[in-house]
């Protein structure tokens, strides 16, 4: 309701108001004046009495049917009169008892707190019990005070009814069995079977408030024909907060007959004071117009309601329905429900312990067990392959895990594109970056994150803990909406009999929209000790990731152990080979050198060997370069490529020798992040090749490049057999010649170690070691390489490199 | 007139060895060229209490038994050896290797190449330097 809006004036603004009177006039549960209806149900009568005489100030106006005697003869008269001397005597005994106890309370407050309860002071009691002489039935008074004045309300005792029965030994035996619950719901649907037991109502059911402040029927025990409304649930709209209050206030409300109608006091405001009857505690007090109305809608005859308290709070309500006919609650019968009521709101807190505690321990057991596995599977994967998997845990619909780059995922959860984006959200916020407790919980996770309105079916509840401490890996578990998961068997109670005057909103069906749509993106909450589960279980996985990242580092250090002996075998192997080579060249030579006598033939053998010991010399130079090509770390910088190019052209320039040679840069050329050592060489090997494999009279060669944007542009528009994936979005380098070509089915192989295509002393020579340098090490620089050509009509040689990060770190 | 000077080569190999003995000869100055075949052995003729040390050791680095290395760290480390110049001379071109001599005191570093021209005027060229360029190290009776 806006402010700027003045509320109406109820229909009895000005007057006292009566349920009898006004009742149809309420459109608004919240302004009902529950506790001051002003009439009692008309089974019953009520008397208000005057504290300091005990004369009479207030009757309701059936006194005449139930008690035997009408208001005016009443009203002003003492009350002995009409229960003679010996009950009013008890009466005033009891009257001045607690008058006493609340002096001395008052007395006492500040010496001595807390101090002994009035007992009488709005908390009704058995008084003494009044044989009605015109009906011949018994009358059970109970009599509370409220206000400074004195209540009296008369029912009948009901034991010409119903046989006598031993309360005590009943209820005796009902706490032993609330007392061995190990649950809530155990400890609910016992309740509901004791409550039942004990009075014969045709249902007791367990009505839980939720934070929200809507219901759910957690527990029930019901007439064998009766349809289970087990597991339905209401809007917070259904108990307004005025009934609430009362039930914060009082353990009991009978409710005898829905269509039991009403008896207005007479008259309606005290006498003395004009203030109308505080009822809160009276058993007969009238029951809310809406209140009756939804029950008839639903065919319920009768009703009793218990509270359910913890630490003053109102958990839930035992709520109990008749809908054969009205319901005697006779005051002793109320008494035993209104005492196993406040043995489970006693029991209430221990049941819910012993339930997580036992919860706590699947989730504890569950994730001990997951990190076992995965210690001992080496990997995440063995969280989610199961069994047992992340979502036997805790009680959730979904669970995603982002660790390595990438993520997990087991049940229902949001698409990687939705989790990248709320984890890039969840690193932002304040909690994850607690140190001891990373930890972020929402069961409304789009009043927080409007994007996540999108999956609010599989993830209105999000529990997220984080796994480093930037956030950045992560463990989520999700929660559906919360009516996703409500069962819903259609309307509860059949078709309501009759739509009262407020139409059919006061009807389960319309309950259950509105309820819809006071939990539209909302899941059941986390609870306290998932919380704390989904900490142990960071717990766990930090002490599983530290312990994998030791193994690493150890796998690493024997890396590296491997890799230096690997480098010290190519370093000796080269050593050995050419220490022998050595000598037999000096022979070869110095045999040459001296033998005049040789044949020409024999010369040229000599000159043979010496070239073979050389080619071998080069040939275990290019070896151990290879091997090493692969180990050292890159030393990544920015490196601007037309530097390096001019570096490469220098160290090339003998080979160009006297041959016309025309170098072409159409463009200048980027920078690109590399190791400039190792992309200088990457030039000057296919500058090398270039210059070398050519016949034209110029050589021709040109340098050019394409962006990330126009490589990706290239391989999306004319994909090429030539053309890597990988190579999309990359930095392309090319270096295209004017020589002599590849063939097709040659171009495989001349990244081949030591492959060559043409005679080894053909072309200038060569170890064939230069392009698979040249490939491992643009690889290495996490690139590709690639050839166009054509046989006598040059070649293209394209390697990539990287836009961004994405290099291969150090080995 | 003093006499040649005496330079210990620490080589296995009769080729490479035979290569310094050439070398020798094309330099301007004499020298007197002892070779030993292992460190033990070099180790052992320096040790000789009253022997004269040497002007030079020329140290090949895989030597059978105690090897180049080693024996260069001892010979570096030793309180009245280490005065000695020695020079590594080596096929193995590992980084590792060459940082490990110079590190132990090795005052030059000398690649054989395979080329027996290159290898020999490079032999020239160092003992020419040691012979000619270099002022002698005073020998055992100097104090530090």
């Amino acid at each position: 309701m806006s402010p700027s809006v003045p509320l109406p004036l109820p229909a009895w603004h000005g007057q006292a108001y009566s349920t009898k009177r006004f009742g149809v006039s309420i459109n608004d549960c919240d302004s009902e004046p529950v506790q001051t209806p002003g009439c009692v149900q008309a089974h019953g009568a009520l008397l208000v009495l005057r504290m300091a005489d005990l004369t009479i100030a207030q009757v309701s106006e059936n006194s005449a049917d139930v008690l035997g005697t009408a208001p005016a003869a009443l009203l002003g008269r003492p009350l002995h009169e009409l229960v003679g001397a010996a009950h009013a005597a008890r009466l005033q005994a009891l009257v001045e008892e607690s008058v006493q106890a609340s002096v001395q309370e008052s007395v006492q407050e500040s010496v001595k707190p807390p101090a002994r309860q009035s007992e009488i002071e709005r908390s009704p009691s058995y008084a003494f019990t009044h044989m009605a002489v015109h009906t011949g039935l018994a009358l059970d008074a109970s009599v509370h005070t409220v206000d400074g004045v004195v209540v009296l309300e008369f029912e009948a005792t009901g034991h010409q009814a119903t046989e006598e029965r031993n309360f005590y030994a009943l209820i005796r035996r009902s706490v032993a069995r609330l007392q061995r619950a190990t649950t809530l719901s155990a400890l609910g649907d016992i309740a509901c079977a004791e409550i039942r037991a004990l009075t014969g109502l045709d249902r007791v059911m367990v009505y839980r408030f939720h934070d929200d402040g809507h219901g759910e029927v957690v527990c029930e025990n019901r007439r064998d024909d009766l349809p289970s409304w087990l597991g339905l649930h209401y809007p917070a709209q259904d108990i307004p907060e005025p009934a609430r209050e009362v039930f914060r206030q009082t353990w009991i409300r009978p409710l005898r007959d829905v269509d039991g109608g009403l008896a207005e006091l007479v008259p309606l405001t005290h006498p003395d004071s004009g203030r109308p009857l505080t009822m809160t505690h009276c058993a007969l007090r009238a029951p809310s117009v809406m209140y009756t109305e939804y029950l008839r809608n639903m065919g319920v005859a009768a009703t009793l309601t218990l509270s359910i308290r913890r630490d003053d709070k109102l958990w839930g309500l035992i709520a109990g329905h008749h809908y054969s006919a009205p319901f005697e609650m006779p005051y002793d019968l109320r008494a035993a429900c209104e005492l196993l009521a406040q043995i489970v709101s006693l029991q209430h807190a221990a049941a819910e312990e012993r339930e997580h505690a036992a919860y706590r321990q699947r989730i504890d057991s569950v994730q001990q067990q997951l990190v076992t596995q995965a210690a001992h599977e080496g990997g995440l994967a063995a969280l989610l392959d199961g069994p047992p998997t992340l979502l036997d845990g805790l009680d959730t619909g979904g669970t995603a895990l982002y660790h390595r780059e990438r993520w997990w995922c087991a049940g229902r959860t949001p698409s990687e594109r939705e989790l990248d984006a709320l984890r890039g959200w969840l690193a932002a916020r304040p909690e994850m970056l607690l140190r001891d407790r990373p930890l972020f919980a929402t069961d409304r996770l789009s009043a927080h994150y409007p994007p996540g309105q999108a999956f609010a079916d599989v993830a209105s509840g999000v529990l997220a803990i984080a796994l480093s401490h930037d956030a950045k890996n992560l463990v989520l578990w999700f929660r559906p909406e919360t009516t996703q998961t409500v069962r819903w068997g259609g309307n509860p109670h059949d078709k309501p009999s009759v739509v009262g005057p407020h139409g059919s909103r006061l009807t389960p069906r319309a309950s259950f929209e509105l309820f819809v749509e006071s939990v539209r993106g909302r899941s059941k909450p986390w609870l306290a000790v998932e919380l704390e589960a989904a900490l142990r279980f960071r717990m766990l996985m930090m002490e599983l990731i530290m312990a994998r990242a030791e193994q690493l580092a150890g796998l690493n250090a024997d890396l590296a152990r491997s890799n230096d002996e690997l480098d010290a075998f190519a370093y000796v192997a080269s050593h050995d080979l050419k220490e022998p080579l050595r000598g037999i060249h000096k022979y070869a030579h110095q045999l040459a050198e001296n033998a005049a006598l040789l044949s020409d033939a024999d010369h040229q053998r000599l000159a043979g060997l010496t070239r073979l010991t050389l080619r071998m010399d080069s040939l275990l130079d290019s070896l151990l370069h290879f091997s090493r090509v692969g180990r050292v770390a890159l030393q990544l910088e920015d490196c601007d490529v037309g530097e390096v190019v001019e570096e490469a052209l220098e160290m090339v320039a003998a080979r160009r020798g006297e041959k016309p040679t025309h170098i072409d840069v159409p463009r200048p050329l980027p920078t690109v992040r590399a190791d400039r050592v190792r992309l200088r060489e990457v030039y000057t090997n296919l500058l090398s090749n270039a210059l070398k494999y050519n016949q034209q009279a110029t050589t021709t060669i040109e340098l050019g490049w394409l962006a990330p944007h126009e490589s990706a542009a290239r391989t999306a528009h004319t994909p090429h057999a030539g053309w890597p994936a990988a190579a999309s979005g990359q930095t392309v380098l090319y270096v295209r010649d004017n020589g002599i070509g590849i063939e097709p089915r040659h171009i495989d192989q001349v990244f081949k170690m030591f492959r060559r295509l043409h005679g080894r002393d053909e072309f200038g020579g060569g170890t064939g070691a230069g392009l698979t340098i040249v490939k491992k090490l643009v690889e290495r620089h996490g690139g590709a390489v690639w050839i166009e050509s054509t046989p006598g009509g040059g070649s293209c040689f394209y390697f990539s490199m990287p836009a961004d990060d994405g290099l291969e770190g150090p080995p | 007139m003093t006499e040649a000077p005496e330079f210990i080569l620490v080589e296995d190999s009769d080729e490479d060895a035979d290569t310094v003995q050439q070398a020798a000869l094309r330099c301007n100055s004499l020298v007197r060229l002892r070779r030993v075949l292992t460190g033990d052995a070099c180790m052992a003729l320096l040790q000789q209490p009253q022997a004269e040390l040497p002007a030079l050791v020329l140290m090949d680095l895989n030597t059978p038994g105690m090897d180049g290395r080693e024996t260069l760290r001892r010979i570096k480390s030793d309180p009245i050896l280490g005065t000695i110049p020695v020079v590594v001379v080596s096929t193995s071109a590992n980084p590792r290797d060459v940082g490990y001599c110079y590190r132990a005191g090795a005052n030059a570093y000398h690649l054989k190449p395979v080329r027996y021209t290159e290898h020999l005027e490079a032999m020239v060229a160092v003992l020419g330097y040691w012979l000619d360029r270099v002022v002698p190290h005073p020998g055992r009776g100097v104090k530090p």
